[in-house]
């Protein structure tokens, strides 16, 4: 019975999506729509969220970049930033079946609680439709969309592209940069930065 | 509660994390657990105060891991130094090598698969004094696999030592391979535009320079789209790319055009008009990534290619009276099937053995790094003086000339009966078919250069299957044999007008060998020839009068064929005919060598040296606006200046060298040498009066 969220996730997806493989999604330009399945089975669609400020993580715990945000915090600690302050963060995962990262749901609410991650729902993208709409490379690499639906950042969770976590003191958190801006009703600085860390497991 | 075993696994891998910081601490105390494991090499050990010293960081990958590119791509990270260095040396920029493709799930990685050297140039100042000079660098890079990513780090170190003056140097041999394997400035700027999802670059380069499937490795991010097609067009002068673009905002970019293995030209691009004129590249694979699929079925649609090509091929001159012939004696053979069929089967083996092993031999060249294409075996004139005596003896035999014994036509070998004769006739007309291949073959085996080898035989061997075809089908089908024409007297008739063709073939060899050893060494070659048709003349009027003349005429044979390859001219008179053939000889030129030149300067000539390469745009210009100019000529002339041409367009070490110690990465580079004076390097774009000037002094 684990297999069939993924399945119903998989027709969802491809349903919502009229163009899986278009170009990457452009800064101003509405975010693509999509529904996903959550490690409960439950459906998840993005437009759900309109009025609000959204954050996508896409996310491999067996990444070594992944693993420098998390194994220091650091990524737990933006989580909870931003939910504190209204936003809502979804971590997405596109490892396709056999690659590396790859989970079921128990395995995510395992590392959910092993971790204690902190964003609002983690959502799986088994089939890459959505990580390939939104042009989603590595992992970490991350998106902004704004209350009215459009994308306004994407790229890197930072400025120190390197896996070791004592360059964290000393980076500019792009996203947490991006929401205080947000926040104040200002222009995002940095809308665009180059994503860094391991290539996207697609299934192809 | 049942126990998960892929939760055990997770938790697993969560605990190998945590503790990966201490597996990198080993790996800098020098236990080498890395996947890509560095290491640090001087090209000498001894070092003088004043000049400069190369390093290379020598990456052997695991099998199956990769490195990265300094732009690595879509993901990945590239490659950092942190260079702990004493006073009055400083470290130059790194030089990567021209790297790979390599797309997973249309995210474009460029990597390298293989070892690679990055080099880094140390310049010392003049005031280090004599003594040991410790380097250390502490680098940082990204390993992957297809599937797993792991970030390593290494300090490494190295301690050189500073002599004085007047020590020798001893060059590691190994930094001419790591030279070769970088990128080549290519002297001219290009010039690129973005028109909202569009990136255009237009790369000077000159029109014969062939570029194969060319690629484009950008080195600034955020500019083109890494994992979009690349369309590539042609016009002149100019190779103009069309991609997807990412984003807008450089007014400068660089990166490298690569044209094939370890061949790149690196150059930098300012914004500009560019429009997409030209023709397109007629490859089928700048649209393709190298992807599985591509691969796949680009296999069939080249075997396809291959066999319609070997199918063709029947009909061209050097084959058609060969293959009809035969297809006759099949005929005669009649009544016996399995004997036919036999005889068709000994044939296809040879065609395909010969094509197969043709195309084996020339991956072999190719992965060596020789430039040669299909037919590649006609580049050599002795080869090509042994098919022509060949073909020709054939012709004379089908004219009626001479007959031998108990055959219509052929060599030695393709006569003897049965299955054997058969192979060797086919394995004959393989290789006489090879020049005929070129048109029809061209895409097929353009696909060769970038398939995996196994593919590649697989497409050469088709192209044998396609050149037996008619033969398996005469033999496999009966109602294809019984409707060939009866053989009867008309068979003499078409038999002597076979030779027409065959004698066709033999003026294309003659002209063939003419353009490689020139008139004078053809003329020898012509009489080595007559003499072969004379001894054959001599074995057929033997035959008339009813004596066996065999024996002596083998071995006259074989003494003119001999003699025929032994008078050809040697490979250095060869170059020297070449070189006076391509330069048409305005400005008559040696090649350059630093013996040459120091032999040169003792004897207090003057010597204008020059270095050049068929893709340098700016080289061709300046050779056809002011070297190769009869004024330029004149003056040199008058002046007794020695002309000295260095061709760097495939790698040559002594010529890399020489352009480094001039400080230059590349050609061209203008020297002239007044006797007894140090060398003047002339600017970049050359007139007819810079050059006349340095004999006559300015008027």
């Amino acid at each position: 019975m684990r297999n069939l969220p993924t399945i119903a996730l998989a027709s969802i997806a491809a349903i919502s999506l009229a163009s899986p493989l278009a170009a990457a999604q452009r800064n101003g330009a509405i975010a693509q729509d999509f529904k996903l399945t959550d490690v409960n089975g439950k459906t998840v669609q993005l437009s759900q969220f309109r009025g609000k400020t959204v954050v996508l993580e896409w996310h491999n715990p067996g990444c070594p970049f992944v693993a420098k945000h998390y194994r220091s915090g650091n990524m737990q600690a933006a989580q909870k930033t931003a939910r504190q302050q209204g936003v809502v963060w979804l971590t997405i995962n596109s490892g396709a079946k056999g690659k590396q990262g790859h989970m079921t749901g128990t395995e995510a609410k395992t590392l959910i609680a092993t971790q204690n991650i902190q964003s609002t729902n983690y959502l799986f993208d088994t089939k890459g439709l959505v990580g390939k709409a939104y042009g989603a490379k590595t992992t970490p690499h991350m998106y902004i969309i704004n209350g009215t639906g459009e994308l306004v950042y994407q790229g890197a969770i930072d400025d120190k592209p390197t896996a070791n976590p004592a360059d964290i003191k000393s980076a500019r958190n792009h996203v947490l940069a991006a929401l205080k801006e947000i926040k104040s009703g200002d222009k995002v600085s940095v809308a665009q930065s180059r994503p860094y860390g391991c290539p996207v497991k697609y299934a192809s | 509660m049942t126990f998960d075993f892929r939760i055990f696994t997770i938790i697993l891998a969560f605990v190998a994390l945590a503790l990966a910081p201490t597996a990198e601490a080993q790996n800098q105390l020098g236990n080498t657990e890395l996947n890509v494991p560095a290491t640090l090499m001087a090209e000498s050990q001894q070092v003088k105060a004043g000049q400069s010293v190369t390093l290379a960081f020598v990456m052997e990958p695991k099998p199956t891991w990769h490195g990265y590119w300094e732009n690595p791509g879509d993901a990945g990270i590239g490659m950092s130094f942190d260079w702990t260095l004493p006073t009055g040396v400083t470290a130059g920029e790194p030089q990567f090598p021209v790297p790979d493709r390599l797309l997973i799930s249309s995210i474009m990685n460029y990597v390298y698969k293989g070892d690679y050297a990055i080099l880094v140039n140390l310049a010392l100042s003049d005031a280090v004094q004599p003594g040991p000079l410790p380097i250390s660098v502490k680098s940082e890079w990204l390993s992957c696999t297809d599937e797993i990513c792991v970030p390593e780090q290494d300090e490494l170190s190295i301690t050189l030592q500073i002599v004085d003056k007047d020590t020798a140097i001893v060059l590691n041999e190994r930094f001419n391979g790591f030279r070769d394997a970088l990128p080549r400035p290519l002297g001219s700027d290009a010039s690129f535009a973005v028109n909202d999802d569009q990136f255009r670059l237009s790369i000077p380069l000159p029109a014969d320079v062939d570029v194969g499937t060319p690629y484009f490795f950008i080195k600034e991010d955020g500019i083109v789209d890494y994992a979009a097609a690349q369309k590539f067009n042609r016009d002149g002068d100019r190779l103009i790319l069309e991609t997807a673009a990412r984003g807008d905002g450089l007014e400068e970019i660089n990166g490298i055009l690569k044209i094939g293995k370890d061949m790149g030209f690196l150059f930098k691009a300012s914004k500009g008009e560019v429009a997409m004129t030209g023709l397109p590249l007629a490859n089928p694979l700048a649209d393709d990534g190298p992807t599985q699929q591509a691969g796949a079925s680009l296999l069939f649609l080249a075997l396809g290619g291959a066999l319609l090509g070997g199918l063709l091929l029947n009909l061209m001159p050097c084959v058609f009276p060969i293959l009809s012939l035969k297809a006759m004696s099949l005929a005669k053979a009649g009544g016996d099937e399995t004997v036919v069929r036999r005889d068709a089967l000994a044939y296809t083996a040879g065609v395909v053995l010969v094509a197969t092993a043709l195309g084996a031999v020339l991956l072999g060249l190719r992965s060596s790094g020789a430039a040669v294409g299909w037919a590649f075996q006609l580049q050599d004139p002795r080869i090509i003086f042994v098919l022509l005596a060949l073909v020709t003896a054939i012709g004379l035999n089908l004219a009626g000339l001479f007959e031998l014994p108990n055959v219509n036509f052929g060599n030695k070998l393709t006569q003897k009966d049965g299955a054997a004769g058969s192979f060797w006739t086919g394995a004959l007309a393989a290789f006489v078919a090879t020049p005929c291949t070129g048109p029809f073959m061209a895409a097929a085996l353009g696909a060769t250069i970038i398939l995996p080898p196994i593919a590649a035989l697989v497409i050469f061997a088709g192209l044998g299957v396609g050149l037996a075809l008619p033969f398996l089908l005469i033999a496999f089908v009966p109602a294809i044999r019984s409707r060939l024409p009866k053989p009867g007297p008309w068979l003499d008739g078409f038999r002597k007008a076979m030779a027409i063709p065959m004698f066709l073939t033999s003026i294309g060899l003659i002209w063939l060998l003419g353009r490689q050893i020139g008139t004078d060494a053809l003329g020898l070659s012509l009489i080595f020839l007559l003499a072969v048709a004379l001894i054959l003349w001599w074995f057929g009027g033997g035959q008339i009068k009813g004596l066996s003349r065999g024996m002596l005429t083998s071995g006259a044979m074989t003494a003119a064929i001999i003699g025929g390859v032994l008078a050809l001219p040697s490979d250095a008179a060869m170059n020297s005919q070449k070189l006076a053939n391509t330069s048409t000889a305005t400005l008559p030129s040696e090649p350059f060598s630093e013996t040459r030149l120091s032999e040169l300067r003792a004897s207090g000539e003057p010597v204008f040296a020059y270095f050049t390469a068929d893709w340098c745009i700016t080289c061709k210009a300046n050779e056809a606006a002011a070297i190769q100019r009869t004024e330029t000529a004149d003056a040199f002339e008058a002046a007794k200046v020695t002309v000295l041409m260095g061709d760097w367009t495939r790698p040559d070490p002594e010529i890399s060298k020489f352009l480094e110690k001039h400080g230059r990465a590349g050609v061209p580079l203008y020297l002239y040498y007044a006797p007894g004076e140090n060398p003047v390097i002339l600017p970049q774009l050359l007139t007819v009066a810079t050059l006349t000037d340095l004999v006559n002094g300015p008027a």
